[in-house]
């Protein structure tokens, strides 16, 4: 008997618990329901907005819906990511799937490596079909592509790894429930790590935090912690309309999804298969 | 073909498998028996590195139990067989063929034969949620012999079946006699055993009590019950 590769096998294995979410109904009806409330973003293109007594332009009102899309639409995406993964690996082993795959010739590695592929893309694609319906609206509103959009939100995908990795150690250590929410807990914690950040940037930011003892721990808190709202904000700079893109997010992710692969690979090694 | 040597496993303070060392020759049929919580699964388990020994070396046709090589040629039947409830039988045998890397085609052909040689045609296109506990048990047989393995590893195969699925059984892995095949069962069914297997281990509180083959374990007038009773009990 021929021994398959190891990328063979990686890919097998994700296809196969992609095939299985994919199958789930609950899995349809949150993609359906997501993208119908999508399609209703078509509703704000066309309405007349004032500010200060000003009519906003169509242009910016373009611009405001579609990153208000882009962040919801992320964040509702490692939402999704952090439910799709947080039974995984209780439901493989209660169906009797991790014992059918790990008594093969398999590494335990693989095995893991081809779940984290197929949760990653799926989450992924969710995110991807749900930005590119907000592509299409913007298009047909303005008469203009922006597919910049596109390489953000596949940019942004990298925050669905992260939520996916996290998700996968937590729930060896932690009832689903409990890694599900410390998941939800990061997510929290990076949007006010980066709005931290983003005030501290600003002038009157800059101001307060001279005459504030705490400057150090804010700083330390925005540059360590996962940076998944800082990615997305860099990620959507791409289209255009905001400030420069800051590598730093990426780095600080990427990072922790090496650290968080290395854990979860040690915890798997170790895990008694049932 | 399996060999283990001086091989223990504790789970904190509780010994599960003290010692033990055996090796079972390739062709063999070899029956792993003992008392429940005896070691038994644990063994099993260990083969199959689902869990890791404290001390002490395994290994299948010489490779170490650690490298996921050695199991290129394993098939294994767990002692409680699950099939995803939203598969068909065949979409199951077909997933594992396709984990051992067979093409598609490769694979048509040889789960059709499985199928009929565990006595399932005419139900593997069924949702495994329809399935009796039984017809599962035949289904993860089938699955271990997918890829014509050169060991089977079968944990309580029999359980759940009924007098008829367990002369099916038999008659399945007598028909791999002669073949090259090595057989390692774990059964409470002595008869069965007796039946079925060249020799015969007994295990109890993790300790190997003997092994011999049937014919010399079992003395006149006495049956493999017997004899598995009177060490058992000591």
């Amino acid at each position: 008997m021929t021994i398959p590769g190891s990328h063979s096998t990686v890919l097998v294995i994700a296809k196969h618990a992609f095939v299985d979410e994919v199958r789930q109904k609950s899995m349809i009806v949150i993609f359906v329901l997501s993208a119908f409330f999508v399609l209703l973003l078509r509703g704000c293109y066309k309405g007349e907005y004032v500010v200060d007594g000003q009519s906003l332009g169509s242009a910016a009102i373009a611009w405001t819906v579609s990153k208000v899309a882009f962040h919801v639409i992320a964040a509702g995406a490692m939402f999704m990511a952090a439910l799709l993964t947080m039974r995984v690996f209780k439901r493989d082993r209660d169906e009797g799937t991790l014992s059918c795959i790990l008594s093969r010739p398999i590494h335990r590695r693989q095995y893991v490596a081809g779940k984290i592929l197929a949760l990653w893309v799926l989450s992924m694609t969710f995110m991807f079909v749900l930005h590119g319906i907000v592509f299409f609206i913007t298009a047909l509103s303005m008469k203009t592509l922006a597919p910049a959009y596109l390489v953000a939100s596949l940019i942004s995908s990298l925050n669905l790894l992260f939520v996916v990795l996290v998700v996968f150690l937590l729930s060896f250590l932690l009832p689903d429930i409990a890694a599900f929410l410390c998941a939800m807990g990061i997510g929290i914690g990076s949007l006010a790590a980066s709005g931290i950040h983003s005030f501290s940037q600003s002038q009157m930011g800059q101001v307060m935090m001279q005459h504030s003892p705490g400057i150090t721990g804010w700083k330390l808190f925005y540059y360590l912690w996962p940076g998944l709202f800082g990615t997305q904000q860099s990620a959507f700079s791409l289209v255009g309309y905001g400030g420069g893109m800051s590598p730093y997010p990426f780095v600080n992710v990427i990072s922790y999804c090496l650290i968080l692969c290395i854990l979860l690979l040690h915890r798997f090694r170790n895990e008694e298969i049932a | 073909m399996i060999e283990l040597h001086a091989v223990t496993k504790r789970y904190g303070s509780l010994t599960a498998v003290d010692g033990v060392t055996f090796s079972v020759a390739r062709g063999e049929y070899f029956a792993l028996l003992g008392p429940n919580g005896a070691g038994k699964t644990t063994v099993v388990r260990l083969l199959l590195d689902f869990t890791h020994a404290t001390s002490g070396t395994l290994s299948i046709d010489g490779i170490s139990s650690k490298d996921p090589v050695c199991r290129a040629s394993v098939g294994y039947l767990s002692e409680n067989p699950r099939i995803p409830p939203n598969l068909t039988g065949w979409q199951y045998l077909q997933r594992c063929s396709e984990l051992l890397g067979m093409s598609r085609l490769e694979a048509v052909s040889h789960i059709g034969d499985i199928v009929e040689r565990i006595g399932m045609r005419g139900r593997e296109h069924t949702k495994a949620r329809t399935y009796s506990r039984g017809m599962i048990q035949r289904f993860g047989l089938g699955a271990a012999l997918i890829g014509n393995p050169k060991l089977l590893i079968l944990d309580e195969p029999t359980a759940g079946l009924d007098p008829i699925g367990i002369r099916e059984v038999r008659r399945i892995l007598e028909s791999f006699k002669g073949q090259g095949m090595t057989v390692l069962l774990n059964s409470h069914l002595l008869s069965e055993v007796e039946k079925i297997c060249d020799t015969a281990a007994i295990i109890n509180s993790g300790r190997l009590l003997l092994k011999d083959s049937i014919p010399s374990i079992i003395r006149d007038g006495e049956t493999l019950e017997d004899v598995f009773v009177r060490l058992v009990k000591g």
